[in-house]
């Protein structure tokens, strides 16, 4: 058993951290609202940055421009900027498609797509969520159909991240108009520049806008942009969640490490030695180790291309409904000052808490609900029976 | 990174529950918690065999020198089984204090501790109930006299030898005695957990300067490290016990029909199966975290051995509590063994310091003033 980094790999970790002093976070501008997730703002230079140190294709294959180098450097990568506070907002999903390209993608896409990415320059939105297939994902109604050597696409997809900063979606769309359920369906990558989308800011209860509705309106997307075979979407979209879930959520325990350092530091200015905030912040601080610990299995487990699904999604509503209650515990250390907005004159740690308290709602929700993820692991994970599904 | 089992790690875990599952079924563990003086007298000699209590004894006092990730190992799954024994007292906790003491009486023991013809048993807590040295208050000189009592002294009734921790001159000390030295009386404690509690209460006890256990004034310093494996065996004991409690949670649901259908097909169930499964698996990682940690001395390993044993005490509790409302009536009768590993769990999240202790310890290492 060995929880430790190579020394090439704490080389790797020194390389990181080496970046983000000469490049401090904060001096990056930011595009797009911080959701809270670990992974900071969207910030465009930072991406940019990212790719040109190699750092976004460094687990790719070497043919298709990559260092093939395991998992565990990625996991650095998230490690530190998330201990940092950078703006890597996009990583994960550029880390996601990505993949899915190299597994699944046509030669187009791997030689139309790759290469932005690698160069920061592509990043991506969801789309999967439907207003009236949320949960029920499958009860969606984007439709695409084959004319030519184009997909035409007509639908409506919401809750999708940075959509109207991003560059291109990953569209889950019924390509086989008789079929039903999780049959016919296939993933298309969309560039947002094609006529007929248009793409709408949901302002959130932050005040600032992370999600947008994307209404597709005979929207032609080539022949070839799609994850997979046709038809074949649910099974991208099934492996996609589980690397999603991963992905998006990995950085959570060093984010909230990062969030406990905050408040230890408040605490020992504010009211040093107070036994309640001590007992509350330490109690936490094991529950961010064990989340950590969680993850760490995960990985190792998504590694060697063993099953996960239970571990991950065991991980996510963990990360999730911790966040939450470290947040809540923040706003409560915090008195009346926790609800006080950045920038606002008497705002304690930088109004951090606050917002990242408001982000926290959305995260036990995104990605598959919590009732999503247990409902997944106790039936792929525990055996247990699916509940019958109401006929109809 | 590297999380798998090492291959004796692997044949440690397979042998232990191919050994328990036929030996320790619940209805053995429950003989034994229901009696007073219970011990698995057949079981500590074949285990003797095995080589299990002297996993970690040196190779050349007859041991077989083993890991903290081996002996982990093993007692997750003398957790699993909910097998009662002096283990974690004897083989886990004395076993590093003696070997890291040394000395003539010490080396002497060790073998035959290995051979599991004598077992040692800890004295550290007092009527305070405080797990540091503060709470030591107990008068020692040696040579001389020593009068006083100890409490929550484990299977004091099945020891041939005790650990004993007070206060010299010179500091908390560590005295090694038999415990058949006259003036030595084991009460027992009638606890719920179904482990064996005593008082051992200290009469005008003779003292030599050859029952010193390391120098005056190092008790602590000496038991502290040991503790803290014990901790963490501790720790790994729970996790094991809830793993069981998962097991037996899903094994009712899938069978268990209500409404037409098992109720492990409604998501009440379902939820609360996948909140047990997070617990124990996130509690179980934190735990071989920290024994990686405590392996290769990392600065932080005090700490992240406190994590786990709060964690784990929390988490695991939550587990069998949990555990109850799954298994319905049936899980609170007696002859049901949910209980019993519940009260395992209990057991051991109290003992080597409860969660408050060890969020101290946490709460110093986050660096809160």
């Amino acid at each position: 058993m060995d929880f430790g980094l190579s020394d090439a790999e704490q080389a790797f970790a020194d390389e990181v951290r080496a970046f983000l002093r000469a490049h401090p976070p904060d001096t990056f501008p930011e595009d797009g609202t911080d959701a809270g997730y670990g992974s900071g703002a969207h910030s465009r230079a930072f991406t940019r940055a990212l790719g040109e140190r190699g750092w976004l294709s460094m687990g790719w294959p070497r043919e298709h421009g990559g260092q093939a180098r395991p998992m565990g450097y990625l996991l650095i990568l998230l490690e530190e900027l998330a201990a940092a506070g950078a703006p890597f907002g996009p990583l994960s999903g550029c880390l996601q498609v990505s993949d899915s390209i190299i597994r699944n993608g046509s030669e187009t896409l791997q030689r139309e797509i790759l290469p932005l990415v690698a160069r920061g320059q592509a990043t991506f939105w969801q789309g999967y969520s439907e207003p009236d297939a949320g949960s029920d994902l499958l009860a969606l109604k984007t439709r695409a159909r084959l004319e030519g050597d184009h997909w035409v696409l007509d639908g409506r997809k919401i809750w999708s991240s940075h959509a109207g900063i991003a560059t291109h979606g990953t569209v889950l769309a019924r390509t086989d108009p008789a079929s039903t359920r999780n049959r016919g369906l296939s993933m298309l990558v969309v560039d947002n520049r094609l006529p007929g989308m248009d793409v709408r800011p949901i302002k959130s209860l932050t005040g600032r806008v992370y999600h947008y509705e994307i209404f597709m309106d005979g929207v032609r997307v080539p022949r070839d942009w799609v994850l997979g075979k046709p038809g074949e979407g649910f099974g991208q979209l099934l492996k996609g969640l589980d690397t999603d879930r991963f992905w998006g959520r990995f950085y959570k325990a060093p984010f909230l490490r990062r969030i406990l350092g905050l408040l230890v530091d408040y605490v020992n200015g504010a009211r040093p030695g107070d036994p309640v905030a001590r007992q509350r912040l330490a109690q936490a601080a094991t529950e961010v180790a064990a989340l950590h610990a969680l993850f760490l299995r995960a990985a190792w487990l998504i590694e060697r291309g063993m099953p996960a699904t239970g571990e991950v999604s065991a991980a996510k509503v963990m990360a999730d409904e911790l966040g939450q209650r470290v947040l809540s515990m923040g706003m409560e250390l915090l008195g009346p000052y926790g609800v006080l907005r950045g920038g606002s004159r008497w705002a304690r740690l930088r109004g951090e808490i606050e917002h990242q308290y408001q982000t926290s709602w959305g995260h036990t929700l995104a990605g598959g609900t919590s009732e999503i993820q247990r409902t997944t692991i106790a039936v792929r994970a525990l055996g247990l029976p699916a509940e019958p599904r109401p006929r109809g | 990174m590297d999380l798998s089992f090492s291959p004796s790690q692997q044949l440690l875990q397979q042998s232990a529950r191919a050994f328990l599952q036929p030996r320790c079924p619940p209805e053995r563990v429950q003989e034994w918690a229901l009696d007073p003086r219970g011990f698995a007298a057949d079981l500590w000699k074949e285990i003797a065999t095995l080589g299990w209590p002297g996993l970690l004894v040196p190779t050349e006092l007859g041991g077989s020198g083993g890991s903290v990730g081996d002996a982990l190992a093993l007692v997750e799954e003398l957790g699993r089984a909910c097998f009662p024994s002096p283990f974690i007292a004897s083989a886990v906790v004395a076993t590093t204090a003696l070997a890291a003491a040394g000395g003539r009486r010490a080396h002497a023991l060790l073998p035959a501790l290995a051979m599991g013809e004598r077992i040692c048993a800890l004295a550290v807590l007092e009527e305070s109930g405080r797990f540091d040295p503060a709470g030591l208050t107990l008068p020692v000189v040696a040579p001389g006299r020593l009068t006083g009592r100890k409490l929550f002294v484990s299977d004091a009734h099945v020891a041939t030898d005790v650990i004993v921790l007070g206060q010299a001159a010179a500091g908390p000390t560590a005295l090694l005695l038999p415990m058949d030295r006259a003036g030595i009386t084991a009460r027992p404690l009638d606890s719920m957990t179904g482990d064996k509690l005593f008082e051992l209460e200290l009469a005008d006890v003779e003292t030599g300067p050859d029952d010193l256990l390391g120098a005056p004034g190092g008790g602590w310093a000496l038991l502290a490290p040991a503790c803290r494996l014990g901790a963490l065996a501790r720790s790994a004991e729970m996790v094991g016990a809830a793993q069981r409690v998962l097991e037996l949670c899903v094994d009712h649901a899938r069978v268990r029909v209500q409404g037409g259908r098992p109720i492990g097909g409604y998501q009440a169930i379902q939820h609360a199966c996948a909140d047990l499964f997070r617990d124990v698996e996130s509690a179980r990682w934190l735990v071989w975290e920290a024994a990686w940690k405590l392996e290769s001395a990392r600065p932080d390993a005090d700490a992240a051995v406190a994590a786990a044993k709060a964690y784990g005490a929390t988490a695991c509790l939550r587990v069998a509590r949990r555990g109850h409302q799954i298994m319905g009536a049936i899980g609170y009768s007696e002859e049901h063994p949910l209980h019993l590993f519940h009260k395992r769990i209990l057991a051991a999240g109290l003992d080597m310091g409860d969660a408050a202790l060890h969020l101290e310890t946490v709460a110093r290492a986050i660096g809160l003033a």
